[in-house]
């Protein structure tokens, strides 16, 4: 099954059949037809499900859930009547179908073969993915040295204190991490 | 700040989408050709950390969240476009790596975010750089990030006034829940980032960094 993807021109039919399907989600405001669009999503993407919920489940369901649960309780203090809940859910919900399904159709084709045409933007991607991995193990590492150097747990003021250390030392060192990349992937014909 | 998945219908999607693609397209072709071999890197490296100042999220109710931007430094050093060109790519990454934003929303998120934004703040710029050039700066951080928030919240008070089944806030919620926090928090912090950061890659003195 997952050698079927790694067709360039399947890739593309699945990717084209994710837009129309999302576009299709989105277009979506009655609870009955957003509960089909999830089974039937669930059913389609069966591979991998776990994995996907999963990913769907910690990036955007909190955010959704949190908003929609917040704004209703917004809108209750506001208005002092009970607003109705079904479209706060429905709004939960399409986000939660959409995430589902751009992780799964992901997990099925390979984006950086999608870009070959175009050497220049490829050459971003690769850099700003590159940079954006550099960066976060920067941040990660400056947390940690921060909490070595402190017998106490860092507070915010700490973490504010040594922000612009960790900035300048991530500015600098990833613009000549970048400039590294680039002039390789450029001497490869990029 | 930016606007999810499933927030907006596509009424509102499809036709963002036939002004953000051309638009990024000859943007990508005008600024991004040989001519772009010598600053690419530094592209490159403050897209990413746009990227990682923008998934620090705020929620905040009736609106979506709030949060730093980071690519008026890229409208300032460069252009505009590029600005809108790197925050597009910096609201892909997030939609299809992390969840963040999402693929539909796409156009409408790249156009209040990497144009509306970074052009509100770079004509402020041209306007005031003679005065101070700190100042200017600061200035414009804080211009982008508001007229960013208050493009996203337009787009959502037209899908209430569209539908208010799909998106039950109104304008009226929707409109001070985005703009409090970040007329208070995070255009203040957005220009202390962009005043930072600037001085920062001026003492680097990196290739392909100019802005007299």
């Amino acid at each position: 099954m997952a050698s079927r993807w790694t067709d360039p021109r399947a890739s593309r039919a699945l990717v084209l059949g994710w837009l129309a399907a999302v576009f299709g989600v989105s277009a979506l405001a009655d609870l009955r037809a957003l509960g089909a669009a999830a089974a039937v999503s669930l059913l389609v993407f069966h591979r991998g499900l776990v994995r996907n919920v999963r990913r769907a489940a910690r990036s955007a369901v909190p955010i959704s859930v949190g908003l929609s649960a917040v704004s209703w309780l917004f809108l209750w203090a506001v208005q002092r009547t009970r607003p109705d809940v079904e479209p706060f859910v429905a709004l939960a919900l399409r986000t939660a179908v959409i995430a589902f399904l751009t992780f799964a159709v992901l997990d099925r084709v390979n984006l950086l073969r999608a870009c070959e045409p175009w050497p220049t933007l490829s050459r971003l991607l690769v850099v700003t993915l590159a940079q954006i991995h550099a960066l976060r193990l920067l941040a990660t590492d400056s947390l940690q040295a921060l909490r070595s150097r402190l017998v106490r747990k860092p507070g915010p003021r700490d973490v504010l204190r040594g922000a612009g250390g960790v900035t300048a030392a991530m500015v600098t060192l990833s613009t000549r991490n970048a400039r590294e990349i680039s002039d390789a992937m450029r001497s490869r014909g990029f | 700040m930016h606007v999810p998945d499933g927030f907006l219908s596509p009424q509102i999607t499809i036709p963002a989408y036939a002004v953000w693609a051309p638009l990024w397209a000859w943007a990508a072709r005008r600024h991004f050709g040989r001519a772009a071999v010598e600053s690419l890197p530094v592209i490159g490296t403050l897209t990413a950390l746009a990227f990682v100042i923008q998934t620090i999220m705020i929620p905040v109710p009736g609106g979506t969240s709030t949060h730093l931007v980071g690519v008026t430094l890229l409208a300032l050093l460069y252009h505009p476009l590029v600005a809108f060109v790197c925050e597009s790519l910096v609201l892909l990454v997030q939609a299809l790596f992390f969840g963040a934003g999402g693929v539909t929303v796409l156009g409408v998120n790249a156009l209040a975010m990497g144009l509306l934004g970074p052009l509100a703040g770079w004509l402020a710029w041209k306007a005031l750089h003679r005065v101070n050039g700190k100042v200017a700066v600061f200035v414009a951080a804080y211009a982008s990030i508001q007229v960013a928030t208050l493009a996203v919240a337009g787009a959502l008070g037209l899908q209430h006034a569209l539908s208010p089944r799909y998106f039950p806030l109104p304008v009226a919620v929707v409109l001070p829940a985005m703009l409090v926090p970040s007329l208070t928090a995070a255009g203040l912090a957005e220009g202390a980032y962009t005043v930072f950061a600037l001085s920062l890659l001026r003492k680097a003195n990196l290739r392909g960094v100019t802005l007299d």
